[in-house]
């Protein structure tokens, strides 16, 4: 009841003490929002590779692609962990959308009834998503014409200011829109030779894609599995890049991948007639492992600056200290008449400990409710920011994703508030000391 | 005088002090690394883009081009501001090595490598042909072949540390570039030619420009067989132009001179065949051309200084606290200045001498601590990969060599500033209240 009275009375006498409140509230809201920041641009990267990818690839095999891939869809699909499956065939090719136009392009060969199934892609189609039934190339007004979607990035450019794509325009312009992909392949001639061939693939756009990640909206078309394998490869059975995989609820992608690599083998050595070493050369991996590499980079650069803004937030304990320092300088009197009273020194100790765990209790709660209103709120900051002072700063051409990803992560603000808290009890130690070492006959003699 | 005593006593003798000296030299400390990483990083960045592209770009965004360039190059190399001037052909191709059937895309850039090496550092980026960049398109291994030269990262494999394994001479590798040639409308070439191209080139060197995106994407070839495979017409097209300007010409002026020269040509050649594509064209400065890779790491350049400010905001907290605590504790002390004459700005101006101290002082405690770190970044990082595995950035990501860890004054200069300013800021208040102090009330009898 004693340290509670003292600790509103230094409160509201020492006003001094909201000092170290803002402090530690300004440090703990600036480490949770660059956490969060970070570590929600991490896992958007993460959501995107499953998305687009499913959970587990199988592929690409030695030589590029595998053969008869529907059967190996099937016996996945039969296992009882698989949700569903789906092939890809993969190419590069030249895109020429109109005058003048022609750009670089990654080609995907697709199914995309499966596709849906295995990653939500009916979704990210600007003009089917709110249809009934599944998507297909089907073109509006021409569906006896060969149909393809494109990336939105291919076809148009966001907003120089705004960074963002006037959808109802491009499905306009774009829908039926007639295209060309260039693209080569090798052909053996009977004397053995190799010949290069060039590859026409005209098709007229069915819809637009748009995931929200701009290497995929810009860089990608996607196109019959059907047409773009008699196109590349009409001397092969159904050819296949990449299989993806859909897994159920539940199952743990690590575990998975080592029964879909059993299934793998026995499928390449009764099916395609491979041996052991080759079936093994192929990959077998989930999809964030694919992206292992740079996510590991990434949360290396989060750790590296969440290091940075801490220890120069651990001036925080400075402040506490001082500020400390000083009421119990103050306060001598104080704590000498609590001592001659009887109050034991571990007591008066705890008097001001409390006080500064206290305060580093209110400054984190205040720097997460602050972190969390600002990560919340980032994209209408940055949009502020750009109508104030005409400064983009977040743009999908840098930073891949359209939106910033404003999810606060609890798993690392958590330690940091803790780590707040503890910094002011850490400041407010030595103080505690000095006051639970007070002699009162000292103090209290009258000179 | 007595202001340098008492600030020196009260540096020496009030430990207090030593706390905010402490800590605003580390804030310096942290600052100044970071900020001389970030803008030495920044810095070659932006100095390796002006190196790729020369003084001023004259250029089109169509893969069209424009035609009649030769004619402008001359009336370029006519004035005095330009000391060289080179067409470039950019297009995009397929490219698979020979007996492979995988295709890749990538950029094309078109070039007669001596005007360019003028112009710009080309020639400074090759490896094998470096000495004389007329045989950069002439293969040593075939000489009657057409030569390529590949970005760095198509050519060579970058280990982990950032370091390429070079061959005596160029590998001996075929390479067959398939284009998509449009016509001067901008359609696929039609009757009477050939609506794709290819073109078997030999590998002959690779070009290290040090930017990534170019160096992992770009193919270099010479400028005809660009204009062959990617052009079909009457007329020969170019994509740009690129110019470099006489030392002594200031870079705004000189492109400002450009465009006029420009604006004159435009007009010159109007209703001349094909004119129409010369309305696409600008001219820029290099920055202005690059900024789209550029801008970005310019914010975030910013924003970083701008986080850094919001951190400073707690240096200025501990300064205001800790001056605070002394004018409380040397309330007597400015009661007998005052009596004895010391006026008011006097008690205040020896306070804000005080607080310029405390941050002369951390500034170059942190300065100088930060500047031996520096010195020695590259062997720390180099001890922690071969101790730990640790790598500060990835090299087999990121395109970085070694960390830059020049200071620039100009960079130490803002920082020392805004580190004393904001002592400054931090000791107004607590000064304001010492110099409002009344001797009569400080030096009463029953005041402790």
């Amino acid at each position: 009841m004693l340290k509670l009275f003292l600790w509103l009375k230094y409160l509201r006498t020492r006003r001094i003490i909201f000092l170290s409140i803002a402090a530690v509230a300004l440090s703990v809201s600036l480490l949770i929002v660059v956490a969060s920041l970070f570590t929600g641009f991490i896992n958007a990267f993460e959501r995107s590779a499953v998305e687009m990818l499913g959970d587990v690839v199988i592929g690409p095999a030695p030589g590029g692609l595998f053969e008869k891939y529907p059967a190996l869809v099937e016996r996945l699909e039969q296992a009882d962990f698989v949700k569903a499956a789906t092939g890809t065939l993969s190419s590069q090719g030249l895109l020429h959308v109109g005058r003048g136009n022609v750009r670089p392009v990654s080609i995907w060969g697709i199914e995309p009834e499966r596709r849906a199934e295995v990653n939500g892609f009916k979704d990210v189609l600007l003009r089917q998503k709110e249809t009934a039934g599944p998507p297909s190339f089907a073109v509006p007004g021409a569906p006896e014409q060969p149909g393809g979607y494109v990336g939105i990035g291919v076809v148009a450019e966001a907003d120089q200011e705004t960074d963002e794509y006037d959808q109802d325009r491009i499905l306009e312009e774009t829908i039926g829109q007639r295209v060309v992909i260039t693209t080569g392949t090798v052909d053996e001639e009977a004397d053995g030779q190799a010949t290069p061939k060039r590859k026409v693939i005209p098709f007229y756009v069915a819809d637009v894609v748009f995931t929200g990640v701009h290497d995929l909206d810009s860089g990608f078309v996607y196109v019959p599995i059907e047409m773009l394998q008699d196109a590349l490869y009409p001397d092969l059975a159904a050819p296949a890049t990449t299989v993806n995989v859909k897994l159920k609820p539940g199952v743990d992608p690590e575990l998975a991948v080592a029964q879909i690599r059993g299934l793998w083998q026995v499928f390449a050595a009764e099916e395609l007639g491979w041996s052991t070493w080759r079936a093994d050369m192929t990959d077998v991996v989930t999809s964030l492992e694919m992206q292992r590499q740079y996510i590991d980079e990434l949360r290396k650069q989060m750790g590296l600056l969440l290091v940075i803004f801490g220890v120069v937030s651990f001036s925080v304990v400075v402040l506490v200290f001082c500020i400390f320092y000083m009421i119990v300088r103050l306060k001598r009197r104080d704590i000498a008449v609590i001592k001659s009273c009887g109050a034991a020194s571990v007591s008066v100790a705890w008097i001001f400990l409390g006080f500064g765990v206290t305060v580093g209790v209110l400054g984190a709660g205040i720097g997460a409710v602050l972190g969390y209103a600002i990560t919340k709120n980032i994209n209408a900051i940055e949009d502020g920011i750009r109508v104030l002072f005409g400064l983009k700063l977040w743009s999908s051409s840098v930073y891949m994703f359209s939106k910033i990803p404003n999810e606060v992560d609890w798993v690392s603000s958590l330690p940091i508030i803790a780590l707040a808290i503890a910094a002011a009890a850490l400041g407010a130690l030595t103080p505690a000391i000095i006051a639970a070492l007070t002699k009162p006959v000292e103090v209290l003699r009258y000179e | 005088m007595y202001k340098l005593t008492l600030i020196f006593r009260y540096l020496v003798k009030r430990r207090i002090t030593h706390f905010a000296v402490l800590t605003v030299a580390l804030c310096v400390f942290i600052v100044v690394v970071v900020m001389t990483v970030m803008s030495g990083l920044v810095g070659e960045f932006k100095q390796k883009n002006h190196a790729f592209v020369g003084d001023c770009v004259i250029s089109t965004k169509s893969l069209v081009g424009f035609p009649y360039y030769e004619d402008f190059m001359q009336t370029l190399e006519e004035t005095d501001e330009v000391a060289a001037v080179s067409a470039v052909v950019k297009n995009y191709a397929l490219m698979r090595r020979e007996g492979d059937a995988r295709n890749r895309g990538v950029e094309i850039i078109g070039l007669d490598p001596v005007q360019h090496s003028q112009t710009t550092n080309f020639g400074q980026t090759l490896y094998h042909q470096a000495a004389d960049v007329a045989q950069a398109f002439v293969p040593a291994h075939e000489p009657n072949a057409v030569g390529c030269v590949l970005g760095i990262d198509l050519a060579l494999w970058r280990n982990a540390q950032s370091q390429y394994t070079y061959d005596s001479e160029p590998a001996d590798i075929g390479l067959i570039l398939t284009c998509f040639p449009l016509n001067a409308r901008g359609a696929p070439a039609g009757a009477g030619s050939v609506p794709v191209s290819t073109k078997r080139f030999q590998y002959n060197d690779h070009s290290h420009s040090g930017i990534a995106g170019i160096d992992g994407s770009t193919v270099y070839i010479p400028l005809e067989w660009a204009q062959s495979l990617c052009m079909a017409g009457a007329r020969k097209r170019v994509t740009a132009l690129h110019v470099r300007f006489c030392p002594d010409v200031a870079l705004e002026r000189g492109c400002a001179r450009v465009r006029t020269l420009w604006d004159q040509f435009k007009q010159s050649k109007q209703g001349a065949p094909d004119a129409g594509l010369l309305e696409t064209v600008t001219v820029e400065t290099w920055r202005q051309y690059r900024r789209a890779v550029i801008a970005p790491m310019e914010k975030e350049e910013a924003m970083l200084s701008v986080m850094f400010g919001f951190v400073g905001i707690t240096t200025v907290f501990i300064v205001f606290v800790v001056f605070y605590m002394i004018v409380s504790h040397k309330t007597k002390d400015i009661g007998v200045l005052k009596s004895v004459g010391a006026s008011s700005p006097s008690v205040m101006a020896l306070f804000s001498g005080f607080a310029t101290a405390v941050g002369v002082l951390a500034s170059c405690t942190g300065v100088a601590t930060a500047l031996l770190f520096l010195a020695n970044i590259n062997r720390v990082e180099n001890w922690l990969f071969e101790r730990f595995g640790f790598q500060l950035w990835d090299r087999t990501i990121y395109a970085i060599g070694d960390i830059p860890h020049h200071a620039e004054f100009s960079v130490l200069a803002i920082i020392v500033f805004c580190a004393i300013v904001a002592c400054q800021i931090g000791a107004l208040i607590p000064a304001y209240c010492a110099a409002r102090l009344r001797p009569v009330e400080t030096l009463h009898g029953s005041r402790t």
